[in-house]
């Protein structure tokens, strides 16, 4: 085979790295259910903070949890309000900082107790291996007239044995309804109760070649 | 005297009996809607119900033997705005253990046994009227359990009114051709409810030993 054929043939294959087309997103996802208590003065006050502890109900097959045998139990903790909007009845919350710690525990001890933090909570939330921690890059908070609400928020993924394994470079969206009157299903000292599902989406990256590295390898 | 001691130990086996301290039931749902075209439409919802470990009575569920699905149909948008204003809707918790829930084939999530059968109706806050980029949203209403073969595993008290609670998504990654909304939420009692096992005779002389 002569020289010119392969970097013809060296070329051709480059311009197709080149130009593949990314494969398609997975989205996996964890959906949970819990409890939350906010800290440091008046419900959504400029710097009010919000925490919440649950658990997983579901967790997507690919990270081979069995719930039957383990939890999957949720700490957030950090965020701080930076600022409210009045959209005509709905509040508009924006909170700053803020982290999500998954925990993965065969003990499935998780006990929410009442008058949080208590000795319980989050502590029977924050045992077990670290499966995913999170930093939230943005969180919003609406609350309706009703007095309940949802939120939704994103977070870089920065620790944990899911990002180790199955879970290079995803995208962590964490979202979900709460409402404040739901009578004894909320413990004494919860202001809400939560709902949500946690969203990871495993867009494969593909490696692409560029033309610098292509010239060097037809020079060679 | 001996109505005053019966009555004293009905009250202690409340506390002392397994079963009397427990989590409570609610059903967790996760699942997808079809929106109606206007007032006057109806809104159909096919929701797989997760399992939150441990069972509960007085209706626990079989998760080692069973799927369980959650389906909404003809939930009447009575009238739009913020919010929207739905009623006279049927919710039913249906237990399968033949076809797999699937969102191609609707039918696989009503192929079951109607364990509970409700009426259902709420009201839900779409932010795209306030924000029209915002593809989220949240409801809360109201379920009667009217019927299905599980009714009255609940007593007649604890059988109404139960909350109904959904964030609702028409942006997610999660959602299924075909459907215009993830629906996530829970639907669950107001108030305490306690299991209906009853006491036998002995068992109370028992405790009185």
């Amino acid at each position: 085979m002569t020289k010119s054929f392969m970097k013809a043939l060296v070329l051709a294959a480059s311009l197709v790295a080149l130009f593949a087309v990314p494969a398609a997103a997975q989205i996996h996802s964890i959906d949970y259910v819990g409890y939350g208590w906010t800290t440091g003065g008046p419900t959504k006050a400029i710097g009010d903070g919000f925490d919440f502890v649950g658990v997983a109900d579901y967790v997507d097959p690919v990270f081979g949890v069995n719930l039957a045998a383990e939890e999957l139990t949720f700490h957030v903790y950090g965020l701080l309000v930076v600022s409210e909007v009045d959209l005509g009845g709905t509040l508009m919350v924006t909170y700053s900082g803020g982290y999500m710690e998954i925990y993965q525990d065969g003990a499935m001890n998780a006990d929410w107790g009442i008058n949080p933090p208590n000795l319980t909570a989050p502590a029977t939330f924050a045992d077990g291996s670290l499966f995913f921690a999170g930093e939230f890059t943005d969180m919003t908070m609406f609350v309706f007239p009703s007095g309940g609400g949802n939120f939704e928020g994103n977070l870089n993924g920065i620790a944990g044995t899911m990002i180790d394994g199955s879970c290079t470079g995803c995208v962590y969206t964490w979202g979900g309804a709460f409402s404040t009157d739901a009578g004894a299903q909320i413990p004494e000292g919860y202001g809400l109760q939560v709902d949500g599902v946690l969203e990871i989406d495993a867009a494969v990256s593909v490696d692409q070649a560029a033309w610098g590295s292509v010239k060097a390898l037809y020079n060679n | 005297m001996k109505a005053r001691i019966l009555f004293l130990a009905i009250v202690m086996l409340t506390f002392l009996l397994p079963g009397a301290v427990m989590a409570q039931q609610f059903f967790d749902y996760f699942g997808m809607t079809l929106l109606p075209n206007g007032v006057g439409d109806s809104l159909t919802m096919y929701a797989e119900v997760r399992d939150p470990a441990p069972a509960v009575a007085p209706l626990p569920l079989d998760y080692d033997n069973y799927q369980y699905t959650l389906v909404i149909t003809d939930l009447e948008l009575v009238a739009d705005g913020f919010p929207e204003i739905y009623a006279n809707g049927t919710i039913t918790l249906y237990e399968d253990n033949g076809t797999t829930a699937d969102y191609a084939s609707p039918a696989t999530f009503t192929d079951g046994t109607a364990i509970l059968v409700g009426a259902v109706s709420m009201e839900v806050y779409h932010l795209s009227n306030v924000i029209p980029t915002n593809t989220t949203g949240n409801g809360t209403g109201t379920v009667d359990w009217i019927g299905g073969t599980n009714l009255n595993d609940f007593a007649p008290e604890d059988q109404l009114g139960w909350t109904f609670l959904v964030a609702t998504n028409s942006g997610s990654g999660l959602l299924e051709p075909g459907y215009d909304e993830v629906w996530d939420g829970k639907v669950e009692p107001q108030d305490i409810i306690v299991s209906t096992d009853r006491v036998t005779w002995d068992k109370l002389k028992a405790y009185l030993k």
